[in-house]
């Protein structure tokens, strides 16, 4: 089974605006059986209905699409808008976007949203790389204190075209086991590579990053690396399997 | 025929990078690539003062299959452009620049130099060119404004996030050319030719860590026409380096 770990649907503020229709329609294209969708930043700023129209559009395929709810922690009652994501509305884990909803991921805002997943028991995904809201090390300072949640970095935790986050990224891996990180439009095959060979292959997860960028493309990254045919199986979708509970 | 702009052979301890010539060939195989542009990781005479030398021993060992760019320092006055020069004896074709490690302005007289002993010798001059200050697609145009008929290669074509600007100063300055490595769009290809040409958009793929296989397949989804696409994957580099002279 292949798993795409993120992508994003909705009216966007800052993108292309996506339907769950037409992610469905590249997933197919591309042979993705499975995706974790989370809302696009939606125009009006208020994510409250952009997660009720996602639960919305996980019900109606949920053999296919897995949701998160995507919170912003400057808003006066984050964690209640969490609980009820989690709770009345389904959705199976929260996403967190430093750079477009303007918060450092490190930052004391976020412990509300996160006392939330720890104690719903669901991982937490951090839009990462960002630069200085969501670098390696500040998702790893985030992942530390709370080592109980597991938390997912986009991007291979850096974006970076020379790599310069890696090395940042990979100390937060060391320190923090609940670390895990993504495989979508991340700079070099052997970062990847190096990663499964210190961490365990357990740690790496095939994203698209769709609609940033395309499913078609990014379902080769976790191919590209030479690794044996059980890791890539592993990138590709089990991990995703075991970690989200998925049949 | 397919040539990749953009590979780099080094051993560089400090970093645990080895790359040699055959990985390179062995990923240029791997994705149907005939002939490789190669260049060092690090600046000499900086780092390492015989980088001119390893690569024009790596490209002895297959004549048939790369050519060589010299990566130099801008920083070390007569040195550097004597280096230069004796790159271009030794049939280098062209010179690469990285504002990352040698922080060198691409407008500054050090780097300008340089630029002019390539144009001397019809040798284009790459950039790296990324998100990072001093490499942004603005920051290298300025260079290429001073010196109008160097052709200059924003190698990565802007990164992560500068990749719109890229297109955009491109536009405006005719001697640019966008090389594709590491920027993770296969549209953002698709729209470069759409907006400057074919003509100016050469495929590379920072290999051999970047997976070329994957790097050419990104060029394949950009849905070109098959008269592009040939352009971009081979003759807009072999345009580039043909007439490059040795004295």
């Amino acid at each position: 089974m292949i798993v795409d770990t993120f992508a994003m649907v909705g009216d966007s503020l800052f993108g292309p605006s996506t339907t769950p229709e037409e992610l469905l329609d590249v997933m197919a294209e591309a042979k993705i059986d499975r995706a974790l969708v989370c809302p696009a930043r939606p125009p009006s700023y208020d994510l409250v209905p952009a997660n009720e129209a996602l639960a919305a559009a996980v019900q109606a395929n949920a053999e296919r699409l897995v949701g998160f709810a995507r919170v912003d922690p400057n808003v006066s009652g984050a964690a209640a808008q969490a609980r009820h994501a989690i709770g009345e509305l389904g959705l199976s884990g929260i996403f967190l976007h430093p750079w477009e909803e303007t918060f450092r991921i490190s930052g004391p805002s976020v412990n509300t949203v996160v006392d939330v997943a720890r104690d719903a028991d669901v991982p937490v995904l951090v839009a990462a790389g960002y630069p200085w809201l969501s670098e390696g090390l500040q998702v790893g300072e985030l992942a530390g204190r709370f080592p109980t949640v597991r938390f997912i970095a986009t991007n291979g935790g850096q974006i970076n075209v020379s790599g310069l986050g890696q090395i940042d990224v990979e100390l937060a891996m060391e320190r923090c086991p609940n670390l895990y990180l993504q495989t979508a439009g991340v700079y070099r095959e052997d970062f990847l590579e190096n990663v499964v060979e210190r961490f365990g292959a357990d740690r790496l997860l095939f994203s698209s990053g769709f609609p940033s960028t395309d499913p078609r493309l990014e379902v080769q990254r976790p191919r590209s690396m030479h690794v044996d045919d059980a890791t890539k199986a592993a990138v590709l979708g089990g991990n995703a399997v075991a970690m989200l509970g998925l049949n | 025929m397919i040539v990749d702009a953009h590979l780099h052979v080094d051993n560089v301890p400090a970093l645990g990078w080895n790359m040699e010539a055959a990985l390179c060939i062995d990923r240029m195989d791997e994705a149907g690539i005939d002939k490789g542009i190669i260049m060092t990781i690090v600046d000499a005479p900086a780092v390492n003062p015989e980088g001119i030398g390893l690569i024009a021993d790596a490209c002895a060992q297959y004549p048939d299959r790369l050519w060589a760019f010299a990566r130099v320092h801008p920083w070390y006055g007569a040195r550097s452009a004597e280096l230069l020069e004796q790159a271009f004896e030794l049939g280098f074709k062209g010179l690469k620049l990285h504002p990352v490690s040698t922080i060198a302005h691409p407008s500054g007289e050090d780097t300008l130099r340089l630029m002019r002993i390539a144009v001397a010798h019809n040798a284009p001059t790459l950039f790296h060119c990324g998100d990072e200050p001093m490499t942004t697609p603005l920051a290298v145009a300025a260079a290429a404004e001073v010196i109008p008929e160097a052709p200059v290669i924003l190698g990565h074509m802007g990164g992560y996030f500068h990749v719109d600007e890229a297109i955009e100063v491109a536009e405006r300055v005719p001697n640019l050319i966008l090389e594709t490595s590491a920027m993770p769009y296969p549209a953002k290809i698709r729209e470069a030719v759409e907006r400057i040409g074919a003509d100016r958009v050469m495929y590379g793929s920072d290999g051999p860590v970047c997976s070329p296989r994957l790097e050419v397949e990104k060029v394949r989804l950009a849905g070109l026409s098959v008269e592009d696409e040939r352009l971009v994957l081979a003759d807009n580099a072999l345009g580039l380096i043909q007439n490059v002279k040795r004295g």
